[in-house]
C-alpha cells in the first residue's frame, strides 16, 4: 500500500512531527509509513485522512501486488 | 479504550536498579559463603531445604533480576503506538521461538542431570533475548528515521 502523506503535507505545511501529535503516534512512526516500511491500521489510517481533510483512499492506495 | 498491561515508563529504571543491585550482593554472599550454592544443600538437623539460607539468598536474587528484567521488558515506550506494539509482539514472538528451539535442542542432546541448568537457562533467556531484539529494532527505526530526515533535507 502507498500513500501521499508527504505530499499533504507539504500541502498543509506541517511537520512529521506535528502531524505524529494530531494522530497521537511518534514521529518514528510517521516517517515509516511515509517510507511505505509500516502500514497502519484502519483506524490510524482514519485519523491521519482527517487531518488533511480528505477521504483515506485520497491518502491510501491498494497497489498491484496487495490485490 | 486500548488496554495493554505495560507498567509506566520509569519502572525500567527500577529495573535496571534492581539487576545492578543484585551484582553486589551477589559479591558479598560469595565472599562470605565460598561454595557452589546452585547445589542443594543437605538441610541441616531439624531444618528444611526450604528455608536454608543458600536457597533462600537464591531465591532472593534470582527475584531481583528476574522482576528486573520483566519491568525492563513491560515498561512502556514514551509513545506507546500500534508500531511500537507490532515491533514489541514480534520480538516476544522470535523469544518465544529461540526459547523453545534451545529447550528442544536441550532435552535432545543432555541427559536428565542437566535439568536444573535447563530449567535456569529457561527462566532468563526469553527475557532477555526479547530486552536484546526489541531495543534493536527500536534503535534501527529512530536510525531509519533520523537517516530520512538527511535525505529530505539534501
Amino acid at each position: 500500500m502507498k500513500n501521499n502523506i508527504r505530499v499533504e503535507r507539504a500541502i498543509k505545511e506541517i511537520t512529521q512531527a506535528e502531524l505524529a501529535a494530531q494522530v497521537g503516534v511518534s514521529r518514528q512512526t510517521i516517517n515509516s509509513i511515509e517510507s511505505n516500511k509500516y502500514i497502519p491500521s484502519a483506524l490510524l489510517a482514519l485519523k491521519i485522512a482527517r487531518v488533511f481533510g480528505k477521504a483515506v483512499e485520497e491518502i491510501f492506495h491498494l497497489e498491484n501486488s496487495d490485490l | 479504550m486500548r488496554t495493554n498491561y505495560l507498567f509506566p515508563f520509569n519502572s525500567r529504571y527500577v529495573g535496571i536498579g534492581l539487576i545492578l543491585l543484585h551484582i553486589p550482593i551477589k559479591f558479598l554472599w560469595d565472599a562470605l559463603y565460598p561454595g557452589d550454592h546452585h547445589q542443594p544443600q543437605p538441610p541441616s538437623a531439624g531444618g528444611s531445604f526450604l528455608v536454608s539460607p543458600p536457597h533462600l539468598f537464591f531465591i532472593g536474587t534470582t527475584l531481583m533480576v528476574l522482576i528486573g528484567l520483566f519491568l525492563i521488558a513491560f515498561s512502556r515506550e514514551r509513545i506507546e503506538d500500534e508500531q511500537i506494539i507490532q515491533l514489541r509482539l514480534d520480538s516476544l514472538r522470535w523469544a518465544i521461538y529461540l526459547n523453545y528451539a534451545i529447550l528442544l535442542f536441550s532435552l535432545l542432546f543432555t541427559d536428565g542431570g542437566e535439568s536444573d541448568h535447563i530449567l535456569l537457562l529457561n527462566i532468563w533467556l526469553p527475557l532477555l533475548f526479547f530486552i536484546l531484539r526489541f531495543q534493536w529494532v527500536l534503535y534501527r527505526l529512530n536510525r531509519s528515521a533520523a537517516s530520512n530526515d538527511a535525505d529530505t533535507r539534501l
